[in-house]
């Protein structure tokens, strides 16, 4: 296929409708297990678990993962990180505990929501970026360099990428 | 009931995610990488269409939650994001743009409430 447009729709979709589907049914269990009106419990736990896989993902790609499609890139990120969090929820139901009286309940999920979202994506980029000297990528361009130490791994394995 | 939800929302995400990723790429094309621009406008617009529909949807009577869940779920949920936002805040952070990160990452919050509100005061002039 050399439809960069076709395959870039195809992509991003085959993400965002797992992510769409799962923010759903996640919003309906903690409706159910919660109550009604507290459905910004399960958009609270969707927005910093989305915030933590995303930075995960950046981090390995960057570190790890090198020979991954721009495709799977796009479905994983732009894709399924992307449409499983929302912006839109979140601001409205920070609103409509402002509309119902329930000020310092607003104030408690906007605060929070952003600043565990932040805390999440410093765990996703800490916990991608372990163990990042031994990667994976090195060991494929460099076979035997399980063999010598990491140290004199390393210069051999650049040569190897250029 | 349970297949139509699911397939109102699976139409409303893919036009909502698409649009969010060539949204980004055209900002950054057009107004530099920077700051993220596109993310920022997208979660400001999103917003007051969430507000909007929010609003004008409530009042109709006997309105088709099909629509409800393609637009405001599948659609609106999809086109705003919380995870680029939460990944472009650290990396403002990391390329030493201190104040940008903090108007980006309180103003982006802030300006989903207010768009919200904005919203749905515009809402009510469709309401009869």
């Amino acid at each position: 296929m050399k439809n960069i447009f076709f395959r870039t729709v195809i992509s991003i979709s085959l993400g965002a409708i797992p992510g769409a589907l799962g923010r759903y049914y996640i919003t309906e269990l903690a409706k159910s297990i919660f109550s009604q009106n507290l459905s910004y419990y399960g958009t609270f736990f969707i927005n910093v678990s989305g915030c933590f896989m995303i930075a995960l993902f950046y981090t390995l790609n960057e570190q790890k993962f090198k020979s991954l499609s721009p495709e799977i890139r796009l479905m994983i990120t732009t894709g399924f990180c992307g449409a499983y969090t929302t912006f839109s929820t979140f601001g409205l139901e920070t609103f409509s505990q402002i509309d119902q009286g329930n000020t310092t309940i607003a104030l408690i999920y906007w605060l929070s929501s952003i600043v565990l979202g932040m805390l999440g994506v410093q765990l996703g980029v800490i916990l991608g970026s372990l163990n990042s000297t031994s990667n994976y990528s090195d060991f494929l361009v460099n076979k035997p360099g399980f063999l010598i130490s990491r140290k004199d791994a390393k210069p051999q394995s650049k040569k190897g990428r250029e | 009931m349970t297949l139509i939800a699911v397939l109102s929302i699976s139409f409303g995400a893919i036009p909502g995610a698409v649009t969010r990723y060539y949204l980004t790429e055209f900002c950054k094309k057009y107004m530099g990488a920077n700051f993220p621009y596109g993310t920022f406008i997208i979660n400001f617009t999103g917003c007051l269409l969430m507000g909007f529909s929010f609003t004008l949807f409530q009042e109709i009577k006997d309105f088709p939650p099909q629509i409800d869940l393609f637009v405001r779920t599948g659609f609106l949920g999809s086109y705003t994001t919380f995870s680029t936002y939460g990944y472009d805040t650290l990396n403002l952070w990391r390329n030493g743009k201190q104040r940008a990160t903090i108007f980006y990452w309180i103003g982006s919050a802030f300006l989903a409430v207010v768009g919200i509100i904005l919203g749905s005061y515009f809402a009510n002039f469709f309401i009869l």
